[in-house]
């Protein structure tokens, strides 16, 4: 072959393999903005889902993040449908945006909807979905380097090996000296900036909130109910404690819209701060429900049962401990919190129907009930025995003094009844609260003198939960 | 079949020849060790940071640390190996005038050029599988389960390299001395890290409603398509601290590797071409 010919083929081969090479980087380009746009709807579905309630519609007017994803959810939604991928999710007593808020919850429909984000019909929506983000109008998708690319430029330390990484790494072994010199003020601007730089950092995000929920406020004191200030963000009042407790919350949050498969965050939410620090069951109950739904260890769901009987919901409880003593065989604790929770659901079945023979006037089906009543007692009381024989759990022993006091005080026998609940008190620490509150009753009905702390208690409630600037058409402070 | 055989075994020996030539060079196994000192020294110094408890869950802050140090030092210290290996092996043959012994045996320019190529790639990846092997067993030690996130973090980093290493090898083809490829070759890591600075151009041309401001747009453009984009490649870092079964990244990888496949055979290409031509 001629010189010339080995040229003109080389050149062809060449120009062959650029335009190939072209080619395959438009098609890396297409994937990276998919994809971009797929966390963006991960992102966006899951501060939908979770926090919208609580923090309300996107007030800033400069982002587009829920108006875009109404139209996403627009055409998702009938795509999805036609195509029968996610049929049990979609219920058609709920708008577009929040079945596909739900769509995206389930972790198993990654892939669907991963598909969704590659299909023609989306492409018009993912062009104004880059397009917004280059104009700075999308809050929630800071976190791949693609979409930062495009929404500032490119960063040279982005460009450069990863760098923001190690910095972000860096910076938080100097969150760690502050933490140990007690300098926690200046902590706090330095978790920001490491999560900032690192959005994926999900260890900046549970060390930062353990920070601020439990160290900052160890040393604090409890602010009284009437110094607390109603907080509108919230819808709370707020003290010292709870100012922290607030931002520990937010800073998971934030937290789980950038990495919302990972079930630590929702986690340490439900459980270390709504669980721990705020008594706040019902959310507990909400984000450790949500843990449990993505890839997690195994004693998360421990954690989501007890907060489910916390929660007075002692089915669902029961059933979780139930299949997660069939799953996990030699888990010693699982048998114990289902005695707890069969001998709650007895007590509760037991109190409901009394309360219904009390509003009952057919002599007969009054007295059926009271008998079916008892006997639940009885099988409740069972149980309570049977947990503190052979789970030797003071907690069985508590419930069967407190059953035994209720008797009493049902017989009008008040002295015995508030001396049993005095010394089920003590049996079970934990419960002392519940049972002084019980013998304050008592002895409030009996006519009986309370003790210095007794008084003190009623005038701590007589306050009410009221705070500054409540406003009046709230009841107390939830 | 015995020529076909011919054809793989020439440039397979030069390969293995460069890949023991490249063993001997000072500055390889200088880097080489730098590197692997660093990614022991992250394991050493992240031992002394103690794990947060949190709750319930103990935070894997050190495991985090070592990740990140791990990952950079192997894209600087691989980098630097790989520039200084593409841009040196063909001049530094030239100036020593061993390329006139070989190319005077019975071996084509195209094989000779191959077993270069083919040499300098198992440099990089033995380097890669030694940096990547000490990070994986640091890894593993500490989590104490498989990292197969960090193989495909590697894996790609890999053929980041390898379109670096290619267009290096083109330019040191045209070289007789190796200081030119090698700053070359740090231009081209530089100029592909920022070929996205070129579709911002485009993104922002236009506004001034001028032609000259369109055509350096449309320019920008063109060269955004063409250039390889290094850029693409920052997947291996956005892996390494993620959850496995990622279905972006399942579909992203293979269509990086090709892209770097692509891009290396136009280097190939382009550095035969410039060879041929050269009067050896």
């Amino acid at each position: 072959m001629s010189d010339k010919k080995i040229n003109i083929l080389l050149l062809i081969l060449f120009v062959l393999f650029a335009g190939l090479g072209t080619y395959q980087g438009r098609r890396v380009e297409f994937y990276r903005e998919c994809e971009a746009f797929y966390r963006w709807i991960l992102a966006i579905g899951t501060q939908e889902r979770l926090f919208q309630t609580s923090e309300g519609e996107q007030k800033t007017e400069k982002f587009v993040d829920l108006k875009l994803f109404d139209r996403v959810s627009e055409k998702a939604i009938p795509i999805l449908q036609s195509e029968e991928r996610v049929p049990g999710n979609i219920d058609n007593t709920l708008s577009y945006r929040e079945n596909f808020a739900n769509i995206i919850g389930d972790i198993s429909n990654d892939p669907i909807i991963w598909k969704l984000t590659l299909r023609k019909e989306m492409d018009e929506l993912r062009k104004e979905f880059l397009k917004s983000l280059r104009e700075y109008k999308i809050e929630f998708s800071r976190n791949i380097n693609y979409a930062e690319a495009q929404e500032s430029g490119v960063n040279i330390f982005n460009l450069f090996f990863g760098f923001r990484k190690i910095a972000a790494s860096l910076i938080w072994l100097e969150v760690d000296r502050y933490w140990h010199q007690g300098l926690l003020y200046r902590m706090v601007p330095l978790m920001r900036t490491c999560v900032t730089l690192d959005p994926n950092f999900v260890e900046a995000y549970l060390i930062g909130a353990w920070h601020l929920a439990y160290n900052a406020t160890a040393k604090l004191i409890d602010t009284p109910q009437h110094l607390k200030k109603w907080n509108p963000k919230y819808k709370a009042c707020v003290g010292e404690k709870e100012t922290f407790y607030y931002l520990a919350i937010d800073f998971l949050k934030k937290g789980i819209r950038h990495n919302p498969r990972d079930y630590k965050l929702y986690f340490d939410l439900g459980f270390a701060i709504y669980k721990n620090k705020m008594n706040d069951y019902p959310n507990a109950v909400r984000y450790l429900t949500e843990a449990v739904r993505v890839p997690h260890e195994r004693w998360v769901r421990r954690q989501l049962y007890i907060c489910q009987e916390l929660n007075d919901q002692y089915e669902e409880a029961l059933q979780g401990w139930e299949d997660y003593k069939k799953r996990f065989p030699d888990n010693p604790v699982a048998p114990r919190f289902i005695l707890r929770n069969q001998g709650k659901i007895y007590e509760k079945k037991a109190q409901e129907l009394i309360k219904e023979a009390e509003e009952i006037n057919d002599e007969q089906l009054k007295t059926e009930k009271i008998t079916e009543a008892n006997n639940l007692k009885k099988q409740a009381k069972e149980i309570w025995k049977k947990l503190s024989s052979e789970e030797s759990d003071p907690y069985g022993d508590y419930r069967l003094l407190l059953m035994d006091a209720m008797d009493l005080y049902n017989e009008g026998r008040y002295l015995e009844s508030i001396a049993v609940l005095d010394k089920a008190r003590w049996e079970s620490p934990s419960n002392f609260d519940e049972a002084s509150d019980l013998i304050i009753k008592i002895k409030q009905e009996a006519n009986l003198p309370l003790t210095i702390s007794e008084k003190k208690s009623v005038l701590r409630k007589s306050e009410g939960d009221r705070c500054q600037g409540m406003p009046e058409d709230i009841p107390n402070s939830g | 079949m015995k020529s076909l055989l011919d054809t793989v075994k020439g440039p397979w020996y030069i390969a293995v020849y460069t890949w023991r030539e490249g063993l001997r060079r000072k500055t390889l196994v200088g880097f080489l060790i730098l590197s692997l000192l660093v990614i022991f020294g992250a394991t050493f110094m992240t031992s002394f940071i103690n794990q947060a408890t949190v709750g319930d869950v103990t935070t894997d802050m050190d495991l985090k640390l070592i990740k990140d140090i791990c990952v950079t030092t192997i894209s600087i210290f691989g980098i630097l190996i790989t520039i200084f290996i593409s841009a040196s092996v063909v001049p530094t043959e030239i100036e020593n005038r061993v390329i006139y012994t070989v190319l005077s045996k019975p071996v084509r320019r195209f094989q000779y050029l191959f077993g270069k190529f083919l040499g300098i790639q198992l440099i990089i990846i033995m380097n890669l599988c030694l940096m990547g092997g000490l990070f994986f067993i640091a890894l593993y030690i500490k989590q104490q389960i498989l990292p197969t996130l960090l193989l495909w973090s590697v894996f790609l980093t890999y053929f980041e390299f390898l379109i670096v290493s290619a267009l290096t090898f083109a330019v040191a083809c045209a070289s007789s001395s190796s200081v030119l490829p090698t700053i070359a070759g740090l231009f081209i890591y530089i100029t592909g890290s920022l070929t996205e600075y070129l579709k911002d151009v485009y993104n922002r041309s236009g506004q001034t409603g001028e032609w000259l401001d369109s055509l350096i747009g449309y320019i920008a453009y063109i060269l955004w398509n063409v250039l390889p984009n290094l850029q693409r490649f920052s997947l291996k870092t956005q892996i390494i601290n993620s959850q496995p079964n990622d279905p972006p990244t399942d579909v992203l990888i293979p269509q990086l590797v090709i892209y770097g496949l692509i891009y290396a055979v136009c280097g190939y290409i382009l550095a035969y071409w410039i060879f041929r031509k050269r009067e050896v």
